[in-house]
């Protein structure tokens, strides 16, 4: 196997695939990239069994073929070279020699045969959507995904197909984002799948603004075909718990906000919540909410943000963090938050259909 | 609920409402059934697994304070969902189902299944016969005949070829079933690996759902405290879920150093099966065998050589035939015997030191039984070392062509009535007592080995 790149084609290449990359030592071939070199192009992929990710980039292919090398390595080796032109070299024991400038390095790789084939879609269940509608809607759940391994159900994005409508679901047992996607699809192709965390992150960085996107959902398996790239994973194995036992049913009081106004004001407040409560308290009166935040010892702070709003007066404490994390990932500038009490959950809602669930926090008052 | 337990929740409830907003109350306790109740644990039914992340997430200090009002203490709280007991039927298949790409890929990975170990490919004797009927019946048949099996002989009598040739016989016959073939070492690695990334649930899950887990040489759990204990809820959990396990080593299981009891009186639980040496018969039809699979034509007299020469180790015998083989091929010249044992002489020296010597055997004896090598030969014979002295003399009468006399002199000069007193007792006492033949097999094989 033999071709020549430039530099940037192949950083780009790696940097599509490399993440997937497996960190655990059992099995070195995970820790490699499957390079096969065909016409005009060479073709990335890289797996850890549970993720993994095909690519491409553009090359100059002399001589066809295959191997895999130690994706890590020959990623820092590349990003290092003085050149632009990249010169691959492979020989018959799989040893590399990369030649680009002045440079030359040997790296030794594993054959092609033992590196784990990605598995075959049969009988899949196919939906296509825009690359945009997902991204923007994973942007919108993802962060609130549970980290608590022994919820393993809860480690990854709900995905249900029902009723022409992708509803995205993450929660951690304290909050949950939801998402509504309006989909074209027919009726035999609903299912509900649990899409594990790594692709989900794998997913969202490979997702553009363009194009579309082809899902595949196969027996404990999907993909998403993405032009030019291919990510498949394994699905959570269980049931998502039914989560519209979460979602309040009707709000009492409804406020107004302007998301990065009101983002702003909490990321200063919370510079003061303490680490043991970490809690900021909302204090509602009229047409004005007081945010607060104090710690024993150390100090308080204390933000007032004009608002219209008519209602009850009464206080409710959330933690800062949960209540900014959705904050962050919205792009709408007009937030609406509704609340009933200050031991009943709040929510926080879009023009479109997005629902975030909070709970609040119990302060002794 | 019964009675006491309807009272309790009441109760409970009681106390409960006022922590809570009554949409709180409604909306994730109203659901909520107490079923049972001890002195130190609350067992709670909830419909499905979301009312026990959301209470376990944001009402428990609620329900904890309202248990200490109602009775006065706090408890553990455990919660069920019906989910786990009735959805259970219809959860499995489509489990299995979902397996199905994974399992595949197991086999299909190659991550340790050598397609060539099948039952097909296996020649039986009358050393390996139980072996290999047990193998096979609890392939034909997974968790119902023997479970677990614990399969054990010396190095390349063909443990391995079995539980590979059970798994891939399980694994064709259903190709959802989940097979997992593995060494006791890669079970540590793995192991060592979670505690370190911090992933034990995973680890955990990803054994506990297998229908069939083979583990390759269980002897080196021997001393490792935490990967046993491990082990031993991976057993018992498979056990409980009637699934197969099947393990191999290299010596019976009350035999490996530093194994925990609980585990020792598990592995044994089922049945246990020996793998011995084959006889002539048997190495010479494994090396027709395997000739015919690797279309190797020799004459007859070269099989007879290797069979008798090669005792040991079918491993042995196989590479020896490939020798030969390859050697005819590539030389095109006719095979004497000359050649063949000039061919071989690394493996035949390699035999041929097996053959024990009288000391040789002193020597392990008194090594097992923390003796000095002197009072074997000396003729001062406390009683304490009295047994050892039989022992050894018992397995020179066994395994050695040594004449009673001669026996008799090698051990400071007993007359052959002493050595054949001592074979007696020996023999007697070893179909008394299970630890005393257990021993002495052990020092047995460690001597041929």
């Amino acid at each position: 196997m033999k071709f020549s790149a430039t530099k940037e084609k192949l950083l780009e290449g790696l940097q599509q695939v490399q993440n997937v990359v497996s960190t655990r030592t059992t099995l070195p071939i995970l820790s490699n990239v499957l390079l096969q070199a065909r016409e005009g192009a060479v073709h990335l992929t890289t797996t850890d069994l549970d993720v993994g990710v095909r690519g491409s980039f553009e090359a100059n292919v002399d001589k066809p073929g295959a191997t895999t090398l130690p994706a890590r390595r020959l990623f820092t080796i590349i990003r290092e070279l003085p050149s632009s032109e990249i010169l691959i070299e492979v020989d018959g024991k799989n040893a590399a020699s990369i030649r680009s400038g002045q440079s030359f390095f040997k790296i030794l790789g594993l054959p092609e045969e033992e590196f784990p084939p990605l598995p075959k879609f049969e009988n899949a269940k196919i939906v296509t959507m825009r690359q945009k509608d997902l991204h923007d809607g994973l942007r919108k759940t993802a962060y609130a995904i549970s980290t608590d391994e022994t919820r393993y159900v809860l480690n990854g994005v709900l995905f249900s197909f029902k009723e022409n409508k992708l509803t995205l679901v993450a929660t951690d047992g304290r909050r949950l984002a939801m998402v509504d996607i309006e989909l074209e699809f027919p009726r035999s192709h609903e299912a509900d799948i649990i899409v594990p965390t790594k692709a989900v992150t794998e997913l969202q960085r490979l997702l553009t603004n363009d194009g579309d996107v082809k899902i595949s959902v196969g027996s404990g398996q999907i993909a998403f075909d993405l032009n030019n790239t291919l990510l498949v994973s394994k699905l959570i194995e269980g049931n998502y718990p039914n989560y519209k036992q979460v979602i309040p049913a009707e709000a009492k009081e409804r406020v107004t906000l302007e998301r990065e106004t009101f983002l702003n004001s909490l990321r200063r407040v919370s510079l003061l919540a303490s680490d043991k409560s970490n809690s900021i308290k909302l204090n509602f009166t009229k047409n004005n909410i007081e945010i607060t935040a104090n710690t024993p010892e150390v100090g308080e702070a204390r933000e007032s943000l004009p608002v219209a709003y008519k209602g009850r007066e009464f206080s409710v404490a959330f933690n800062p963090e949960f209540l900014m994390a959705p904050l962050r990932n919205l792009a709408e500038d007009e937030i609406f938050f509704d609340l009933i009490d200050e031991m009943s959950p709040g929510v926080l809602k879009i023009q479109t259909p997005f629902l975030y669930v909070l709970m609040p926090m119990r302060v002794s008052s | 609920m019964d009675e006491s337990c309807k009272a309790l929740w009441e109760k409970l409830s009681a106390a409960l409402k006022p922590q809570v907003s009554a949409d709180t109350f409604k909306r994730w306790f109203s659901a909520v059934e107490l079923t049972k109740a001890t002195e130190d644990e609350l067992t709670f039914h909830v419909p499905n697994n979301i009312y026990q992340f959301w209470i376990e997430s944001n009402h428990m200090t609620a329900l904890q304070s309202a248990i200490t009002t109602a009775l006065g203490a706090p408890r553990t709280v455990r919660f069920l969902t019906f989910a786990e007991s009735d959805s259970d039927d219809f959860a499995a298949p489509q489990a299995r189902k979902t397996d199905g790409g994974s399992s595949s890929k197991t086999v299909g990975l190659g991550l340790s299944l050598n397609p060539r170990n099948t039952f097909e490919s296996f020649v039986v004797g009358p050393n390996n016969q139980i072996a290999h009927a047990a193998s096979l019946a609890v392939a034909q048949a997974p968790a119902r005949t023997y479970n677990p099996l614990f399969v054990y002989g010396g190095v390349g009598l063909g443990k391995t070829h079995l539980m590979q040739a059970i798994g891939q016989y399980v694994w064709m016959k259903k190709k959802t079933s989940k097979v997992m073939y593995l060494s006791s070492e890669l079970f540590i690695n793995e192991f060592i690996d979670a505690i370190q990334h911090n992933t034990l649930v995973k680890f955990r899950k990803r054994y506990r759902q297998a229908d069939l887990l083979l583990i390759d040489d269980i002897q080196f759990l021997g001393g490792k405290e935490r990967s046993q204990e491990e082990f031993f809820h991976t057993f018992n959990t498979l056990f409980d879920g009637h699934k197969q396990i099947v393990l191999s080593s290299d010596r019976p299981a009350s035999e490996i150093a530093n194994l925990e009891h609980r585990l020792v009186s598990r592995f044994e639980w089922g049945l246990t099966a020996e793998l011995q040496p084959p006889d002539i018969e048997t190495r010479l039809a494994i090396l027709r065998k395997k000739a015919r699979t690797l279309q190797i034509k020799l004459h007859d007299e070269v099989y007879q050589f290797l069979a008798t020469r090669i005792r040991s180790n079918v491993r042995r015998l196989e590479g020896a035939l490939m020798r030969v083989a390859s050697f005819a091929s590539l030389s095109g010249k006719e095979l004497t015997q000359e050649t063949i044992e000039h061919l071989l002489k690394d493996i035949l020296l390699e035999e041929r030191r097996q053959t024990v010597t009288i000391e040789q055997i002193q020597r392990k004896v008194a090594e097992h039984f923390d003796v000095r090598l002197a009072d074997m030969t000396s003729k001062r014979r406390p009683a304490s070392i009295a047994f050892p002295r039989q022992v050894a003399m018992y397995l020179a009468r066994e395994l050695t062509k040594a004449s009673l006399n001669e026996i008799g002199d090698s051990f400071g000069g007993g007359d052959h009535g002493t050595v054949l007193h001592a074979c007696k007792l020996v023999k007697r006492r070893m179909t008394e007592q299970d630890n005393i033949r257990q021993t002495i097999s052990f020092i047995d094989s460690a001597l041929q080995r």
